[in-house]
């Protein structure tokens, strides 16, 4: 059995308590605090991470069921920080406290990743699990409609 | 206010990396900044600074706390626009808790109408002493010379100098007494759109909260309260946690009698958060749960209504609302209920303290970090400036952070264990041991002429209320909790506000709005009803009572408000919604609060139980606008916490603790319901005041006053649709 994880890239050892979630892992362990404690229990979205792509809530996902996958978290989204999904964060000022955000983007991220142009109900739908408390939504919304043309114009 | 040199004098000695160049200090007459009007003149103690650099950068630091408000912001971009300084060389630091910079204590909306005109002053001052400096090297008058954009232009010879070559130079100059501020037109920032200064650390995860804080060293805490306010640790078995590998102690926290103090708790110390949260559940704590376990808000809430529907104590009296009463066409009469709000910022409560033998250190992010340095001070018997405090950004506060027990207990800890401390509430102790929005009943009865004129207003509130905080045996809100009904720009002639019975059994705290959420619903609401009593279109009806009030000291606040009332329905197009679906409907109303106008608009759809909000339009009065982009995103904000606790969110108790216990069952906005907000802002020259909290107000109003345009059916208590707990 593999007893590592790839994170943005990089191999780390598992070196905790199997069923402490990948969040307190990356946060107290590794240093990367990006990701965000809101919860608790996959109902804020603020801890929100990829696993082989796929948006993942880590406070509630044990790091040893990830041993052998590849995390990506809001500091390995780009090289620059220069992901579509950024730029149209920057673009449309999203942020208000910002503490949210990294979920935000990495849930957005996931979505665009399978769907190349989303309507209004579909991103309604991936982004309703996400909570944002200063009320961002709008902004949130119109910068994933237009993040989402310049994703597939890249690739 | 005075702007002083001192760039000689090593103020930013340990906030500053680089020395040199120009430093100008901004001071403030502590009373001024506290909201206290005096004429005594304080001693020098700068509220702010501008660092210039040698090599240009251009540091400004604000003692301000910032929690997504944008006032770290908005204020240094009135510094630089009157400085002509280049913003993409400008950047804002955070003050730590110093009293250098004045009382920090971050609330009420208040930055910006207090600091706005200083900041300008001093951006002005410094861009006259670097246009000084320059006609100095120039060998010509101050005259021939102007600033642009990080350079000073000689105009005979269009010679330029950029700030950073002038920056020492101008340290040595004298600086002006009253330095002449831009027109208008001249605003380079001011008033313009502004991306707030770190959001490409946002979008890139790289800026630091306060619970992001990391050391050497570092320990992990997490903790749990009694659930009953006022009760205490009967016994505590802790072996199955101390036994867990990576558990170091657990450590029982004192109560701080403080107003803000914490309730205290057990905490349990490990090496990660996790080791921490799983180990507290393994405590077995009996708690003795004293007298506030008859606590029920269920009930209260029914009491509260008994106790406004009948006579109350006097708070203010004017005229003769009994006269007005029996001389009236009509009587109407309506009572207004609302729940416990839970702040519930993004980032849970948390805090970074290492004591030590001779210093205390603290990061957090707190609207109050004077309080931490008094508390602490009095708990480890130090100086309150032997306690350093480093104010992180906050992921949301919203009134929450100003209370700041959460570093309290992280000291207890620290103490102990003497090693650096984390200290995270989870999310569930959060919502059931946090300060509330208070719970509330308002009865109103106002009486019509034959020409639908209010001729008398009696308004009977009762809440538990913040003061309950200051002084638990209050058995009522105190009158001056009543005064915006009093000073409510309605200014019905014939008048009386009476307070209810209302005793705390949980501790009450500042809300984004705090009292205005609720007399913002029950004005603008019973308003609506009026309207429709006396048959008349709501706006006209509005209008119209405004136009009644002919007190002389009120005539500004009157027309501001009719104003900002009638270009929401315009925009919404109000004249028009007599065309709109049957089960389509609009609300309006207007709130006028911490010194600022926000009136909304907002269009519904009903279907059955189900209310959906199609469309917000919102307009904003607060004379000079800072940052319209800043300005639009609060609205946009105070729009979703407006939806959140007019439709979903409530706090219940029951057997004295809080029922619920995470965002499940404290349902908040979430982006499916987000309504089209659009935000119209009014030109104004008048000095400009703050927007963090009035557009909280008007939503809920607004909201049910569409909910009845579009179906009949009227919500007097707030949330109207509370999930069944």
């Amino acid at each position: 059995m593999a007893t590592s994880i790839t994170i943005n890239g990089k191999a780390h050892d598992i070196d905790v308590e199997g069923d402490m979630p990948l969040l307190w892992f990356l946060r107290d362990n590794l240093e990367f605090t990006g990701t965000k404690y809101g919860c608790g229990a996959g109902l804020c979205g603020a801890c929100t991470v990829h696993v082989d792509g796929v948006a993942t809530r880590s406070c509630i996902t044990p790091v040893a069921s990830l041993a052998g996958k590849s995390i990506t978290t809001i500091e390995g989204l780009s090289q620059n920080g220069d992901h579509p999904l950024q730029k149209a964060w920057l673009n449309n000022k999203v942020p208000q406290c910002g503490y949210c955000q990294a979920g935000q983007i990495m849930n957005a991220a996931s979505l665009l990743a399978t769907n190349a142009s989303p309507s209004s109900d579909e991103i309604d739908n991936a982004m309703q699990g996400n909570i944002c408390r200063c009320g961002t939504y709008q902004r949130i919304k119109k910068a994933i409609s237009e993040a989402a043309p310049e994703l597939y114009k890249e690739v | 206010m005075t702007i002083t040199n001192v760039s000689r004098r090593n103020f930013l000695k340990t906030a500053s990396a680089v020395s040199g160049g120009l430093v100008i200090g901004i001071s403030l007459p502590v009373d001024a900044l506290a909201g206290i009007e005096s004429e005594a003149d304080s001693t020098f103690n700068p509220n702010a600074f501008i660092h210039l650099t040698d090599n240009g950068d251009t540091l400004i630091y604000c003692g301000r706390c910032e929690m997504g408000q944008g006032i770290s912001t908005a204020l240094p971009a009135a510094v630089a626009d009157e400085m002509e300084a280049d913003w993409t060389r400008v950047s804002v630091k955070q003050g730590d808790a110093d009293e250098k910079y004045g009382p920090q204590a971050t609330g009420g909306s208040a930055s910006i109408r207090r600091m706005y005109q200083p900041m300008r002053e001093a951006g002005a001052a410094a861009k006259e002493m670097l246009i000084a400096a320059a006609a100095k090297v120039w060998k010509v008058s101050s005259k021939d010379c102007y600033a642009e954009n990080h350079t000073v232009i000689n105009n005979l010879t269009k010679q330029k100098l950029g700030y950073g070559q002038l920056a020492s130079i101008a340290a040595n100059m004298p600086v002006p007494k009253s330095p002449k501020l831009k027109s208008k037109a001249e605003f380079r920032y001011i008033g313009k759109e502004l991306a707030r200064h770190n959001q490409g650390d946002i979008v890139e995860g790289k800026l630091t909260y306060g619970v992001d804080t990391k050391m050497p060293g570092l320990k992990y805490a997490a903790i749990t309260h009694c659930p009953v306010l006022g009760g205490s640790i009967k016994s505590v078995e802790k072996a199955d946690a101390l036994k867990m590998k990576g558990v170091i102690d657990v450590i029982e926290i004192p109560r701080f009698n403080v107003p803000f103090g914490t309730i205290g708790g057990v905490a349990v110390v490990a090496d990660n958060n996790w080791t921490a949260q799983q180990a507290l559940k393994k405590l077995n704590i009996e708690w003795e749960l004293g007298e506030n376990k008859i606590y029920d808000t269920k009930q209260y809430k029914q009491q509260l209504v008994k106790n406004v529907e009948k006579d109350a104590l006097l708070a203010v009296e004017r005229g003769d609302v009994t006269k007005a009463f029996k001389s009236a066409k009509s009587v109407v009469a309506a009572t207004y209920t609302g729940g416990h709000l839970s702040h519930s910022p993004m980032e849970p409560n948390a805090s970074v303290v290492w004591v030590q033998k001779d210093s205390c250190e603290v990061w957090a992010a707190t609207q109050s970090p004077a309080d931490i340095q008094k508390v602490l001070g009095q708990y480890l018997k130090r100086e309150p400036t032997d306690v350093i405090v480093h104010v992180t950004m906050a992921g949301g506060a919203f009134g929450r952070k100003f209370k700041c027990d959460y570093v309290h207990e992280a000291a207890v800890i620290s103490e102990k264990i003497n090693a650096p401390v984390q200290l995270t509430w989870s999310r569930e102790e959060d919502l059931r041991t946090g300060f509330y929005h208070s719970i509330n009943a308002q009865h109103i009865e106002a009486s019509l002429d034959d020409e639908g004129n209010v001729t008398g207003w009696l308004h009977r509130a009762a809440f538990p209320s913040i003061g309950s905080l200051f002084d638990p045996s209050l058995e009522r809100a105190p009158a001056n909790s009543l005064e915006a009904i009093a000073s409510h720009p309605f200014g019905i002639e014939n008048f009386r506000s009476e307070t209810g019975e209302a005793k705390a059994h949980t501790r009450i705290g500042w809300y984004r709005a705090v009292y205005a959420i609720f007399y913002g619903f029950a004005f603008g609401t019973f308003a609506d009803e009026l309207a429709h009593k006396a048959g008349k279109d709501s706006l006209a009806f509005i209008n119209q009572i405004y136009d009644n009030n002919k007190d002389p000291e009120q005539q500004e606040q009157t027309m501001r408000s009719k104003h900002a009332l009638t270009l929401a329905a315009e925009k919404s197009g109000w004249h028009n919604k007599d065309k709109l679906p049957e089960n389509q409907g609009i609300g309006i109303a207007v709130h006028y609060s911490f010194k600022s106008y926000v009136a909304m608009a907002v269009k519904v759809e009903v279907n059955g139980d189900d209310i959906k909000v199609l469309n917000v339009d919102c307009v904003i009065d607060c004379g000079q606008i800072l940052n319209v982009d800043g300005a639009t995103a609060q609205m946009e904000g105070a729009v979703v916490m407006g939806m959140s606790l007019a439709l979903s969110t409530e706090v219940n108790f029951k057997n004295g603790a809080v029922v619920n216990s995470n965002f499940h069952d404290y349902p908040v906005m979430r982006l499916p319901d987000m309504p089209n907000v659009n935000v119209h802002i009014v030109e104004s020259d008048k000095s400009p005041t703050g927007l963090g909290e009035p557009g909280v107000a008007p939503f809920a109003p607004a909201l049910s006053n569409a909910v009845f345009a579009a179906s009949g059916r009227r919500y007097r208590d707030i949330p109207f649709k509370p999930l069944a707990v």
